[in-house]
């Protein structure tokens, strides 16, 4: 098996992309999607496999800038990586790639070239970097016929094959056989638009060895440094008054803003996080009672909830719960920000699962001294699971 | 409904605004000073509070922020409405990465990562700075068309001038007249709203503007006077 590297999908195709098969990245025009190959080959090259990677719109150079933008350092890996480099005589540069088509608008040129590297370098990942510019230069049918070549060498020669193929509007025919026929697994990268795109996707369209995640669609961000992050777009931080929700939401996040008056938050916190491949925004409600009108309106659209209590106060439980009431997230993803297990009087775990019975069990309890940040990374992790395990 | 004005003001008389989600081809001979045009046209948008997305197949992005300042128009109060997406610096191999309002592409064949970059500037002024009003200036379609072919670049469009129309926001696409073949010209055509014409007679030029009135508007002459339009009243014989 050969890790995709990008969040959820290992687990939505079991694993991995097996040995000797093809995966597509399908990707809406405008949608930042190169990167997902790029992940994927340096995902592997980590791992010790071989990767080689085929340019078409861009100078070998620039691409090895691209794969730096991104933090993935090439150079540790360098013995194992190759470029075929299929851009440079389109613009009449030399070349010193390894790898070199003389003619890119030339399909048996680059046929040639791929078949002959796959063969050198066998067990490898092979990505293409676009396909669908190859398309374009060489043609649609002509190019069609040469992956059928790729996929069948791959198998023979223990490889894999990773597309990016960015999905102008072809004719609904070629569209159809690209998401259908030629790939044994196809992602879909695509943006959620009203009058412009403003967030991003991925789902796992087709897999001819698993289809029992085939569809769950994911929110991404691309961060520089970090490439491909789940993202998260609001996570809800409510609990009573002087829980320690704004200190919570300063220790977790890598930036934040908090609203607030002699130091009591009178509107919201704002946090974010990028932490282990997600990025969320965390969004933090006032306790104080007089501010309910307003948690209905915090909690509109949340993803998960951190319910923050102060362990000297186990009695404020019943407070806590009308929390989750007012902001509609109860039976949302939660976990229980055990607060201020520092202080004298605090209630151990086990006490205060006893004491907040009203509360679904399940509900994980995790003790946490937000001022010091104890706790604060395992808390998020564990939201992160049960949020995960949802999508 | 959402107007533009282009911010010419020979041709803002004749064609009056422009209605919002309108694609303009933008077509002349070369030295014909199409691009003193389409740099007035997305300076009037960053002046009226509007943002501009210049892409530059010709100048790197700091050239063209260069141009508004050696010609006296002070861009400073409005860069953070400036998007411009440079696929020049990178194709010359020069070392130079991305700053907020530039973007550098890899070449002018990489049609992806420019459809990226637009995305990102439509994204950051909509979303993120609230400006729903703005203008896309491409400078020019001939240069894309020199890296890839027809039918290559008209799924671009295809897919950008839909963007823009659907956004109400205003295209503009510089074509060098008589680089290119009429079935080119006529297939790029039908993706715009309008067309405003340039050509020389005499060694004076000529503009007008087809499809964005009723009428096509008549011919005008005009110059350039450093980066100032001037559309005389004086009308081809």
């Amino acid at each position: 098996m050969i890790e995709i590297g990008i969040p959820k999908i290992d687990d939505y195709l079991k694993g991995g992309l097996p040995i000797g098969k093809s995966l597509l990245y399908y990707i809406h025009p405008g949608v930042e999607g190169d990167i997902f190959g790029m992940q994927t080959l340096y995902t592997n090259l980590q791992k010790g496999y071989k990767g080689i990677c085929i340019t078409a719109t861009t100078s070998p150079e620039t691409l090895r800038e691209r794969f730096r933008e991104y933090d993935f350092d090439l150079e540790k890996y360098e013995e194992n990586f190759d470029i075929i480099d299929a851009y440079s005589a389109l613009i009449g540069a030399d070349s010193s790639e390894k790898y070199v088509v003389d003619n890119p608008e030339d399909i048996k040129n680059i046929d040639k070239v791929i078949t002959e590297t796959i063969e050198d370098s066998s067990g490898g990942l092979i990505i293409h970097g676009s396909l669908s510019n190859i398309m374009d230069m060489c043609g649609e049918k002509e190019t069609l016929e040469c992956v059928e070549g790729w996929n069948k060498c791959m198998l023979l020669y223990d490889g894999v094959g990773i597309y990016n193929f960015t999905a102008w509007p072809y004719s609904d025919e070629t569209l159809t056989k690209v998401r259908d026929e030629f790939f044994n697994a196809v992602v879909k990268v695509g943006g959620i638009a009203e009058k412009v795109i403003f967030g991003q996707y991925y789902s796992v369209s087709k897999s001819d060895w698993t289809d029992d995640n085939l569809g769950h669609s994911i929110l991404f961000k691309i961060l520089k440094p970090g490439g491909v992050r789940v993202y998260l777009p609001k996570i809800l931080v409510t609990g009573p008054f002087n829980a320690g929700k704004s200190t919570f939401i300063h220790s977790l996040s890598t930036r934040s803003v908090s609203v607030d008056r002699f130091g009591t938050t009178v509107a919201l916190d704002h946090g974010h996080v990028d932490y282990n491949g997600f990025s969320a925004d965390i969004f933090g409600t006032p306790g104080q009672e007089r501010f309910d009108p307003i948690l209905k309106t915090l909690g509109g659209e949340a993803m998960g909830v951190f319910l923050v209590i102060d362990s000297t106060k186990p009695y404020e439980c019943e407070r806590a719960k009308q929390m989750l009431d007012i902001t509609k997230t109860f039976g949302l993803p939660s976990v229980i920000v055990a607060n201020k297990q520092d202080a004298p009087g605090a209630s151990s775990v086990d006490d205060l699962r006893i004491e907040m019975a009203i509360l679904d069990e399940h509900i994980p309890i995790i003790p946490v001294v937000a001022k010091d940040g104890e706790g604060v990374i395992e808390a998020f992790e564990m939201l992160i699971d049960r949020i995960m395990v949802r999508l | 409904m959402v107007e533009y004005k282009l911010g010419v003001s020979g041709l803002d008389d004749a064609i009056g605004d422009v209605r919002g989600g309108s694609n303009i081809m933008l077509i002349g001979p070369p030295m014909s000073k199409k691009e003193v045009i389409i740099n007035n046209i997305a300076y009037q948008g960053l002046m009226t509070g509007e943002s501009s997305i210049f892409i530059s197949t010709g100048e790197s992005g700091e050239s063209i922020i260069q141009w508004f300042e050696e010609n006296g128009k002070d861009i400073n109060g409005y860069i953070d409405r400036l998007g411009v997406i440079d696929c020049v610096s990178k194709t010359l191999g020069l070392n130079v990465g991305d700053i907020d309002h530039i973007k550098r592409i890899s070449s002018p064949v990489n049609l992806t990562g420019i459809s990226v970059s637009i995305t990102n500037f439509f994204e950051e002024f909509w979303m993120k700075k609230g400006i729903q009003k703005s203008r896309l200036c491409v400078d020019s379609l001939s240069t894309i068309l020199m890296y890839s072919n027809l039918q290559t670049v008209f799924r671009f469009l295809h897919v950008h001038t839909r963007r823009i129309k659907t956004a109400g926001a205003l295209g503009v696409y510089i074509i060098e007249s008589g680089m290119h073949d009429e079935q080119t010209i006529t297939t790029l055509k039908q993706l715009f709203d309008g067309v405003i014409e340039i050509e020389e007679e005499n060694e004076s030029y000529f503009i007008r503007s087809v499809g964005l009135t009723q009428k096509p508007t008549k011919w005008c002459e005009y110059e350039a006077n450093g980066a100032e339009m001037i559309v005389k009243h004086k009308e081809r014989r």
